[in-house]
């Protein structure tokens, strides 16, 4: 049997703003299906790694190919078009559309992707994340929790090979907190995507299968959980 | 699956779109009220100019009561003028003159018209009983309800007019032509034809004018027969009008209210147009979270675009259609405003074409306006999400060119292809371009100002000053707003005060009591008399007055024909028609002579003329040059001997052309008299006295004549006020949106320092700061922009005098400072209000 091809490769990736030099030359791959924590200290470049790697940055210098993509060539609108349907993103700050409910919050990437059955199919990942009883509640009627629950749903309904999520607990408390990373993994294991998950917290990050260490731009440990 | 989006994109857009948007248009409501405004404003006045221009098509035969008349001075028409006339169509003939009506111990003065069995060509004249009828019959008359009133009598009554008796045959209650007949010297009292003959009333020298009204068989343009009478009689001396121009005020008001209401329409836009941009500008502020996270979720630019311009579309269609529905219900109030002044329809009034093209000019505005920020949306990358708000965002000038290029010239070529002159129009918009660059560049220029300032000790200075030029300040949009609705406060305040002063100018405060036409010149004598045994104290000035048309002037070997000229100068409306002549032994009373000399008294030389010196310089005429005249239907030529100033404020005797006595003395003529009276005494029986002693002379009493000017010019002055006054509103809308928008970006700030522990008082001052300077700054700029544009409206559009009232223009310049100030305080209290804790969390 051949390995399957890695979800994400990246070699000698580096990130400029203005004159900061954020990310100094990561070569990383990740398995499909892997799960993969990202620590390292604040301003240690976490954060802007994996906004390079699921597109939302553009990189500066050097090769990245998720999901048997070439990313480095591709402009703003590209990288929009490419995530749709295979990348999933979960936001500290959960960062739901006000205006909506839960259930068009959900809804809403399948609708750009342009599935059919968007509206159904939202409502079955928000019963799935144990939000069934909330579809129409307005992000402001949710509890923090909550919040991150839609979060979660709005970033797997499309079932994405590939799920980022970035200090997904970061703005919740310890025992919601921890029912989010359990939901996440829960999800993530039925989905059989591949996990890249920002931490500080070392006991999180041993959930996953892999660690990588960041400081400086650069990558200081890689080792396998 | 990704093919079916490509293929629905505006379906899923609208989805998308729809779920932001409610019924209140939160954040857009600034796009909403500039729309609402602007389209309200152009919709209102494009309503009233079509339903203006609708009404003298279809009614200016009505009103005019012909579709061509040609009036003349002191004559009836020639036999070889008649017989010019008569083929084009149906005539009907009359009289109009001033007569002293009395009935027992009861006189007044009223304005008598005389017509033939013809009249009226179109409609029919409603008595107050409900009869329909035309001409009276011989020793019949209809009088209007004034007459009535000062005369004591009823329907069936009987009074007299110069040596006739007449029996009121009706009431007037509408009067078909009434608002063609112009200015009215008193209250109407129409008899036959033949009336004023046989009363006396037409002798020699009398002030009476002949009216022919022609109508024209249908779809036949009455300019044509207008252009046949100038070429075959150019020296008649006929004032022509056609239907087109039926209302003595219409034609020059109409053309320059018209025209004035159109660039206010436009200012309104424009001002519109900056709330417009300033709106959309902070709304997508507002949006940038939810931009980025569409982003985040696959949107692309295009799917951005999409989504919030049809949003922007769904608020802006709000406002436009909403501003049509204000515009056609404030139409009623305007055209009440105006009746009498203009041919108007009453009640409320759909005019499509009026309608489409402000709803077009809205939407196009909101388009060049809205591309811009629209562009930075398209632009909005999705890791603004994770970037902080100040950081700068590109502008992408690629995406927002071309539909700014598109709409611009779409407006440009709607407002000069629907311009009355397109000069004036192409002008305004150049300025308003100007002005907008101007202002502009000024709020740039305060940023790098103030940023190359050493610091201030004082840290709340330092702080308000930082606050305008640190990145992010909305410091250029707040110059915009405050230049354009500060000025607009100036704007208002001269041309209302300028307006006001011209009115208490033109319209004297002391006038004579009576002016008196049509004194038999061997009866001066028993005139005087007359008059002061009933009052004694009265002051009694009498002229000879004489009519007539000025033919030509110039020098004697090239003299330049009037007939020859293709347009008459504004100023030397002289020119026009038929004017009052007089001869005089010394200069008259009130007037300086400038240049030249006064001929001498018994001067027996050749006929001299002296000139009113505006006339002169406008005509370019030179002591020793000529000026003929039409007097009678006769030639005469006089040289001019000296230029006059006249005192045009007092409303006595004032002539443009006076002679000597030699040049004119010979035709046949009448005096004119002014009687002047103690303050409080006016005898009732001077009136009755004169009527019997002097049938054939017409009494004009000044009081309702000031009166009825007054309102005149205070109906033009309400609708002038009245359409500047939605600019204003427009730009008070942009003001507060503005500030409320700069308010929203501050908020941050507010609640970051409050954390640091800044007292409420303390933030306060550092708002007020902050404004205060820009305040100040922009005062004088308000100012300088506010009465040059006024000056221009007053001056240069109406020819009104520039009388601005200075202290209450620099009151309204405070009290609009003030509103700057106190509504910029107030926005930033709800957020010194709540607890740092609470507005923290909030953030």
């Amino acid at each position: 049997m051949t390995s399957p091809l890695p979800a994400i490769s990246a070699r000698n990736l580096t990130l400029t703003l203005g004159t900061v030099e954020i990310l100094k030359g990561i070569d990383l791959d990740v398995a499909a299906g892997e799960t993969l924590a990202l620590l390292g200290p604040s301003g240690s470049g976490k954060s802007s790694l994996m906004a390079v790697l699921c597109g939302l940055e553009r990189a500066s210098g050097g090769m990245l190919n998720v999901g048997g993509e070439d990313f480095s060539g591709l402009s703003e609108d590209g990288l929009a078009r490419a995530r749709r349907g295979r990348i999933g993103v979960v936001l500290q700050a959960f960062h739901l559309l006000p205006t909506m409910t839960a259930q068009e919050n959900v809804a809403t990437p399948l609708e750009l992707a342009g599935t059919a059955d968007a509206w159904a199919r939202a409502g079955d990942e928000l019963a799935a994340v144990g939000l069934g009883h909330r579809l129409s509640h307005y992000p402001a009627q949710l509890s923090g929790g909550e919040q991150q629950r839609v979060a979660i749903a709005r970033a797997t309904v499309a079932r994405p090979p590939l799920v980022f999520a970035d200090e997904p607990t970061g703005n919740l408390d310890a025992a919601t907190g921890a029912q989010i990373i359990d939901l996440l993994f829960a999800r993530r294991a039925e989905t059989g995507a591949t996990l890249v998950m920002i931490t500080h917290d070392e006991h999180l990050a041993q959930r996953c299968e892999r660690v990588v260490t960041l400081a400086d731009g650069m990558i200081a440990s890689d080792r396998r959980g | 699956m990704a093919k079916h989006a490509e293929l629905r994109p505006y379906a899923t857009a609208w989805r998308i779109a729809r779920r932001d948007l409610t019924l209140r248009f939160k954040g857009l409501r600034l796009l909403l009220i500039c729309l609402f405004l602007g389209v309200g404003a152009l919709a209102a006045i494009g309503t009233l100019t079509r339903s203006i221009e609708r009404e003298l098509a279809t009614r200016g035969s009505l009103i005019l009561g012909g579709d061509v008349q040609v009036a003349v001075w002191q004559r009836g028409l020639t036999e070889a003028e008649l017989a010019a006339i008569r083929p084009s169509g149906s005539l009907s003939n009359g009289v109009r003159m001033a007569a002293m009506a009395s009935a027992g111990e009861l006189a007044a003065p009223v304005e008598l018209k005389a017509v033939d069995a013809n009249w009226p060509l179109y409609g029919r004249l409603t008595l107050q009983d409900g009869r329909k009828v035309g001409a009276p019959l011989r020793g019949s008359a209809w009088i209007s309800e004034g007459a009535a009133a000062r005369l004591g009598v009823g329907s069936g009554g009987s009074f007299a007019i110069g040596s006739q008796q007449l029996t009121v045959g009706g009431i007037i209650a509408d009067e078909p032509d009434r608002l063609g007949e112009g200015f009215a010297l008193g209250p109407a009292v129409i008899v036959s034809e033949d009336f004023p003959q046989a009363a006396g009333l037409i002798q020699p020298g009398a002030m009476y004018r002949t009216k022919l009204r022609i109508a024209i068989p249908l779809g036949r343009d009455p300019k044509l027969l207008v252009d046949k009478l100038k070429a075959r009689f150019p020296d008649a001396g006929f004032d022509l009008k056609t239907r087109d121009a039926a209302s003595p005020g219409a034609e020059r008001f109409i053309e320059r209210m018209g025209q004035f209401l159109v660039l206010v329409g436009l200012a309104a836009l424009a001002i519109a147009g900056i709330g417009i941009g300033g709106g959309v500008g902070s709304w997508l502020e507002s949006k940038r979270g939810a931009i980025a996270t569409l982003k985040v979720l696959g949107a692309t630019s295009a799917d951005i675009a999409r989504i919030t311009l049809m949003q922007l579309l769904a608020a802006a269609l709000a406002g436009t259609g909403l501003g049509l529905i204000a515009g056609v219900l404030v139409t009623p109030l305007l055209t009440r405003a105006l009746s009498g002044l203009l041919p108007v329809p009453q009640g409320f009034t759909i005019e499509p074409v009026a309608l489409l093209t402000a709803a077009l000019y809205g939407l196009l505005v909101a388009l060049v306006f809205t591309a811009v920020p629209l562009a930075r949306a398209r632009a909005f990358p999705a890791m603004a999400l994770l970037r902080a708000r100040i950081s700068p965002l590109g502008r992408d000038w690629k995406h927002a060119a071309l539909p700014i290029a598109l709409g611009l010239s779409a407006i440009v070529a709607l407002a000069l292809s629907t311009a009355p002159d397109w000069l004036v129009t192409a002008g305004f918009l150049a300025g308003t371009a100007a002005m907008l660059l101007f202002l502009g560049g000024l709020g740039w220029a305060i940023r790098k100002g103030l940023a190359r300032l050493p610091s201030p000790a004082n840290p709340l200075l330092r702080s308000a000053i930082a606050n305008l030029h640190r990145p992010g300040a909305q410091t250029g949009a707040l110059v915009t707003a405050l230049g354009f609705g500060l000025s607009a406060f100036v704007l208002l305040a001269a041309i209302s005060s300028s307006l006001d002063a011209n009115i208490s100018a033109r319209v004297p405060a002391r006038a004579p009591d009576y002016f008196v036409m049509d004194v038999p010149k061997p009866r001066a004598d028993a005139f005087r008399k007359a008059v002061l045994s009933v009052a004694p104290q009265a002051q009694i000035r009498m002229v000879p007055a004489l009519r007539g048309a000025i033919l030509g002037y110039g020098p004697p070997s090239a003299m330049i024909r009037v007939a020859s000229l293709k347009d008459i100068p504004e100023k030397a409306w002289a020119l026009k028609g038929e004017r009052g002549l007089t001869y005089a032994d010394g200069v008259p009373e009130g007037n300086t002579v400038t240049a030249g000399k006064w001929w001498p008294k018994d001067y027996a030389g050749p006929p001299l003329v002296s000139i009113d010196e505006k006339l002169a310089e406008t005509l370019g005429l030179h002591l020793g040059d000529h000026m003929a005249i039409s007097l009678l239907g006769v030639e005469r030529e006089a040289t001019i001997a000296s230029f006059r100033r006249i005192d045009w404020d007092s409303l006595g005797f004032n002539y443009v052309l006076v002679f000597s006595p030699n040049a004119i003395a010979d035709a046949p003529h009448n005096l004119a008299a002014t009687i002047d009276l103690p303050a409080g005494s006016k005898p009732v029986s001077l009136l009755r006295d004169l009527a019997r002693a002097f049938p054939s002379s017409s009494v004009i009493e000044t009081g309702p004549m000031l009166k009825q000017a007054r309102a005149l010019l205070s109906q033009m002055s309400l609708a002038i006020l009245a359409a500047a006054s939605v600019a204003v509103l427009a730009g008070i809308a942009v003001l507060l949106g503005a500030i409320a928008a700069a308010r929203a970006a501050r908020t941050y700030d507010t609640v970051i320092l409050r954390l640091l522990g800044a007292s409420r008082s303390q933030l306060l001052m550092l708002q007020l700061g902050e404004y205060g300077l820009l305040a100040l700054l922009l005062a004088g700029v308000s100012l300088a922009l506010g009465t040059g544009i006024a000056w221009a409206v007053v001056v240069k559009l109406f020819t009104f005098e520039w009388l601005p009232n200075w202290p209450e223009v620099f009151g309204v310049l405070g009290g609009g400072l003030l509103m700057v100030l106190t509504f910029a305080l107030a926005a930033s209290l709800p957020v010194l209000r709540t607890r740092p804790s609470k507005a923290l969390r909030e953030l």
